[in-house]
């Protein structure tokens, strides 16, 4: 009875909002305009724990198999940027050694 | 042939047509007789693919018996109605009682109510209960008649979904001592406790009436009518994410109650302490703080003798470790996620399991073969035991069940049986609870090197029922 992915994003999201609040971010970050930051991959995945196997600091997770989504973005050259989603959660992981949950600074 | 010949012969004869018909009676008896074991036998085979949960190996099957003078035509034609397949008459035991398989996916407690509901033509109607064979559940074993229950691989492993026939948790072995007792308290520090769920609801610890509200120093009185709820003080520890429900369903979701799953705890009081949120992660903050309040209530009487904690984070924090030693003091076992990192935690210890304390217990996970989970942590020195921990079926929101991975659930496993150990030794002190779980393990080859014990643990040996 593995959990249906609709039922873990919730659907308040849809897999295109996700990205392109994805994208968002990583613009922002970058200081680089969205049209320039690209999909490279978008894959189902299953995570280690609640926090996506990227938690931050001080935080605690339950210790549960989470499915969901692994989005993968470039920025022309610049590659390897990785967005962890499930629910209505949106992680940044391991950028410039630090995992980041969008909206909430690490 | 003189009148004495003739009667002669006549009492003769008669005494042959007797005697044939006597020895045609004993015939027809022990072909009867030969046909019920059969039909027995092949019950007792069909059974263990047919036990009333459908997703096993086949559909619902259930026994229907119906009044005298219903006509098998009658009877294919009321099958046919309900969406059943007429499977079989067992004409040599009784006329008009047929085994009928579902076809529209309902489970075999459901068909046998509908058709115990057809009262003007059905005697009785039952689902075709499993029989479990000898070797996979030795010695006593005492049964559950939760609907779910054939899908509980970790408290009854028959193999389904290619498992392994005995990996599992001795839980029926365990029963016959014990299923637990409602004067116990177990605490769920989790993301809140769905307390309403229908299978969990009668094992929900409720703030007695002559226990007060819990009043913090600084921050206020808690609405902690129902448990604690360490995010927001005003709203009671109800769950928003399903994280905690799960858990607290291993533990002590309701037995024998006939609906869902079985807890291993069929009796038992379940506190919630919400300091996940809805995205099941929390601070260590409310962590302690939900600790402080157990230890709270444990001085003011109430019998809480263990957390369950099935979270974690390779942050080490004195300030959790202190918690958590104090609540040892407090005779508090603290059972804890080994974690999902697939890591040596020895190398990289994972907190608070990894706190090197006399009342923490560190939980990996095992799958339906004994295998360790893949996912699922270990360390020689700093993970004490395994437990069943993947595909694990629980209470779920809004009153459902659901399967869910991980260490979180092989926690409650633990943390369930010490609360069968506890309720046949309820003086047992934390150490000696600690002891008795971690000698009761099954040795497991594959654990050997990767976990202290070495072995899964066993209910059954925990409380001394084998």
């Amino acid at each position: 009875m593995k959990l249906e992915l609709k039922e873990l994003v919730g659907m308040s999201e849809s897999r295109e909002e996700i990205v392109k609040r994805a994208r968002a971010d990583l613009a922002q970050r970058l200081g680089v305009s969205v049209d320039e930051i690209e999909e490279e991959q978008v894959e189902e995945a299953d995570f280690p724990d609640m926090a996506l196997g990227a938690p931050v600091k001080g935080e605690m997770s339950g210790q549960m198999i989470t499915s969901g989504w692994r989005i993968r973005l470039k920025a022309g050259a610049r590659g390897g940027y990785e967005y962890r989603a499930s629910g209505s959660q949106l992680r940044l992981y391991n950028y410039k050694g630090t995992n980041w949950l969008v909206n909430r600074e690490s | 042939m003189n009148r004495q010949n003739f009667f002669g012969h006549l009492a003769l004869a008669l005494t042959l047509i007797v005697l044939a018909g006597v020895a045609g009676q004993v015939r027809r008896w022990q072909k009867a007789k030969r046909a019920a074991a059969q039909v027995s036998r092949e019950l007792k085979q069909r059974v263990i693919v047919f036990d009333g949960e459908r997703e096993i190996k086949g559909r619902a099957e259930v026994l229907v018996r119906f009044r005298e003078g219903v006509s098998l035509d009658r009877i294919r034609e009321i099958a046919a109605q309900h969406n059943d397949r007429f499977e079989d008459e067992y004409e040599n035991i009784d006329t008009g009682l047929v085994a009928l398989e579902d076809e529209d996916g309902l489970s075999a407690e459901q068909v046998a109510r509908e058709y115990e509901s057809l009262a003007g033509v059905v005697e009785y109607a039952e689902p075709n209960f499993m029989v479990y064979q000898d070797h996979t559940a030795p010695g006593k074993h005492k049964h559950t008649n939760d609907e779910m229950f054939a899908r509980q691989w970790s408290l009854l492993n028959i193999g389904q979904n290619g498992g392994t026939p005995a990996a599992d948790i001795r839980a029926l072995n365990a029963w016959v001592k014990t299923t637990g007792s409602s004067d116990l308290i177990v605490a769920v520090l989790d993301s809140g406790v769905e307390y309403t769920h229908p299978d969990l609801a009668g094992n929900i610890w409720h703030r007695p009436a002559n226990l007060p509200q819990y009043v913090d120093d600084e921050l206020g009185a808690f609405n902690d009518e129902s448990g604690f709820n360490a995010i927001d003080r005003l709203r009671d520890p109800m769950d928003d994410n399903g994280h905690g429900t799960h858990c607290a369903g291993i533990i002590g979701a309701e037995g024998n109650n006939r609906i869902g799953i079985a807890g291993i705890n069929w009796s038992v009081q379940i506190m919630p302490l919400k300091f996940l949120d809805a995205n099941g992660s929390g601070s260590t903050k409310d962590a302690i703080e939900a600790i402080n309040y157990v230890i709270d209530r444990k001085r003011k009487g109430v019998n809480v003798r263990i957390i369950s904690a099935s979270w974690g984070s390779t942050q080490n924090s004195r300030a959790l470790r202190d918690a958590i030693k104090k609540a040892g003091d407090e005779g508090i076992l603290f059972v804890a996620a080994a974690g999902n990192s697939s890591e040596d935690a020895d190398k990289r210890p994972h907190y608070p399991a990894g706190y090197k304390l006399d009342n923490v217990v560190s939980v990996a996970a095992l799958d339906s073969n004994d295998k360790l989970a893949g996912f699922s942590n270990f360390g020689a020195k700093s993970v004490h035991i395994a437990a069943p921990g993947k595909n694990i079926l629980s209470t779920w929101l809004k009153g459902e069940f659901r399967e869910a991975s991980g260490t979180s659930m092989a926690t409650p496993e633990v943390a369930g049986v010490a609360a069968l150990v506890l309720s046949v030794n309820p003086k047992m002190s934390v150490k000696e609870l600690r002891q008795r779980l971690l000698d009761s393990v099954d040795p497991i080859d594959s654990l050997k090197g990767k976990v202290l014990t070495g072995g899964r643990i066993n209910a059954a040996k925990a409380v001394g029922a084998q």
